[in-house]
């Protein structure tokens, strides 16, 4: 092939993946930027005047929106934080002690994270209810956490395992205890780790729809899901406000993960081919 | 490397206690409360092997896992294939490649509810940008009245949510490969393509199956996106196992049966696991590490 030609076929294929990638998110954003009876003109107008009337009319028309969002910050939140601090300590014994159980709990760690997710909440959605947890922000912390903690785990491992053994070993001559060690020599080392699995358990909260379906009903559900219940029954001008919520939802996670974006090829790769 | 201590095992503890409280207890539960009949999970009644009887006689069960093999395939191969080649890409050398890496993830930051909102918009055949254009062309994509329609457009969503999952693997792979292994092909005269064949491929092999093993563990569990576009209709036509399994279980009540079709996914991916578990030990011990 000349180089030319090599060249065209290059340029052709980044602007596929460009339109792939970006187009449906584009078409949120410009969707709830037009005017409600504009969003389904065919041809598309590419062209048209920006109006801010979906966002004015979100506080009004989709009063459920806000709350729901609220509820998805607040169980992302608690979900990274729990899912955090567990992984980390978990990891560092990971990286630093060897033995026939640390190794095949280590494997088993991997296999749980295959199992189907609706298949654990059969026996999970009486028991929560028996504990009298369902509808709560909870439950929906403690299984989202649980979801991620060992894939955060095994990236942690990979993390603290660059920090070198030498420092613990120092630190302990000194006489600092294990707790000392971990977050006086561990933590400030590893923060970019910290940082690469906090945002993997950040995003998948904040986006989840299964769980939330199962385990909410009205206090706790999150934006996800009351976004799906107004999609079904959505008519006319309604599709305006619905995709200014849904960009609202999106741009957050949108612009950490376009951000963040070293941290998560870092965090996937470790996480999966490590693993 | 160290033996454990008390202080690590108490380290280690909060995690593995997560663990089996959500996943592992709950997943061997399941096996037990397939053999039984129940309605939301309580008032148990010991049936033996009558749940498996009762689903391996329903149609819509046999339905469920023809259309989840074939989606699942059909999704797993065309997307690392997609990665596979955007990969090839991206290490070949574009401009602006960290800001093309950090593009390629944004739809890893979309929702599964919002990714099947945009889909449907998009490729309503009589007023989304894509449905129509290929509407005019004889090609209508109506997925309330037709199985394949439907089924296709959740192959296309899922392999859109999940493809940087994919690229990254891949091209993380790629870009493990030492550089002068290229040089010494390019001495003995290989082309490109040659290359692409000798070196790339084979060396990428292990990474190919671990980007396989999960994509196929994670597709088995295909839930939102059928739920959300058809609801598993029409008639039943395009549900998948894990639309099956929340019908029976949420709609109908009945989590003894529920139970059994969780048993078997269970079981089908640990299956599909150890299969590629076992291709990667072999390909690892031929040398292609």
């Amino acid at each position: 092939m000349s180089d030319t030609l090599v060249r065209i076929v290059k340029a052709v294929g980044l602007a596929a993946i460009l339109v792939w990638s970006l187009g449906p998110v584009l078409f949120v954003v410009m969707s709830s930027l037009k005017p409600a009876g504009d969003i389904f003109n065919y041809p598309p107008s590419l062209v048209f005047v920006p109006t801010l009337e979906n966002y004015r009319a979100l506080w009004t028309e989709f009063a459920d929106f806000f709350p729901a969002l609220r509820n998805s910050l607040i169980v992302a939140v608690g979900a990274t934080l729990l899912s955090t601090v567990v992984s980390f300590m978990a990891g560092y014994v990971y990286s630093r002690y060897s033995g026939a159980l640390v190794a095949s709990s280590a494997l088993y760690m991997i296999a749980v994270r295959l199992l189907p997710p609706i298949v654990v909440t059969l026996p999970l959605f009486p028991a929560v209810d028996f504990l009298g947890l369902s509808d709560t922000h909870l439950v929906l912390i403690v299984l989202y956490a649980a979801f991620w903690v060992s894939l955060v785990t095994i990236i942690l491992k990979t993390f603290i395992d660059e920090v070198p053994r030498e420092l613990d070993e120092a630190a302990e001559m000194d006489g600092a205890s294990q707790l000392q060690i971990l977050l006086r020599v561990i933590l400030p080392l590893a923060a970019q780790g910290i940082a690469a699995g906090a945002i993997f358990v950040f995003i998948f909260s904040w986006n989840e729809f299964l769980f939330a379906l199962i385990f909410t009903t009205s206090n706790a559900k999150t934006a996800p899901l009351v976004i799906s219940e107004v999609m079904d029954a959505i008519y006319g001008t309604s599709w305006g406000v619905l995709f200014a919520g849904v960009t609202v939802q999106i741009l957050p996670v949108l612009l950490l993960v376009i951000l963040a974006n070293r941290l998560i090829v870092a965090g996937l790769t470790s996480g999966a081919v490590k693993g | 490397m160290k033996k454990p201590n008390l202080g690590a095992y108490i380290l280690a503890a909060p995690v593995h206690i997560l663990l089996a409280m959500t996943m592992t207890i709950p997943a061997i539960y399941i096996f037990w409360l397939s053999l039984n009949e129940s309605t939301y999970g309580t008032g148990q009644l010991f049936v033996g092997l009558d749940n498996y009887a009762r689903i391996f006689s329903d149609p819509a069960f046999w339905r469920a896992t023809s259309n989840t093999f074939i989606v699942v395939n059909a999704i797993v191969y065309l997307e690392i294939l997609l990665a596979t080649a955007i990969a090839a890409l991206l290490v070949s050398g574009v401009p602006f490649r960290s800001l093309m890496i950090a593009l390629v993830l944004v739809p890893y930051s979309v929702s599964e509810v919002i990714t099947v909102l945009v889909w449907k918009s998009l490729m309503n055949p009589s007023y989304g940008v894509i449905g129509r254009t290929i509407a005019d062309m004889g090609y209508a994509m109506n997925w309330s009245a037709s199985p394949v329609a439907g089924l296709t457009l959740v192959a296309i969503i899922s392999i859109w949510q999940h493809l940087p999952f994919s690229v990254i693997l891949i091209y993380a792979g790629m870009t493990a490969i030492p550089g002068s292994l290229y040089e010494a092909a390019e001495v003995d005269g290989a082309g490109r393509f040659q290359s692409f064949c000798r070196v790339t491929l084979p060396l990428l092999l292990p990474t190919l199956l671990i980007a396989l093993l999960f994509r196929f563990a994670f597709a088995f569990r295909l839930f939102s996106e059928v739920g959300l576009l058809t609801g598993g209709g029409p008639a039943r036509t395009t549900e998948v196992l894990g639309v099956y399994l929340y019908r029976d279980a949420y709609r109908d009540g009945a989590f003894g049966t529920a139970a059994a079709t969780g048993w078997i996914m269970v079981v089908g991916t640990l299956l599909i696991a150890s299969l590629y578990l076992w291709l990667m030990q072999r390909s690892m011990r031929n040398g292609n590490v």
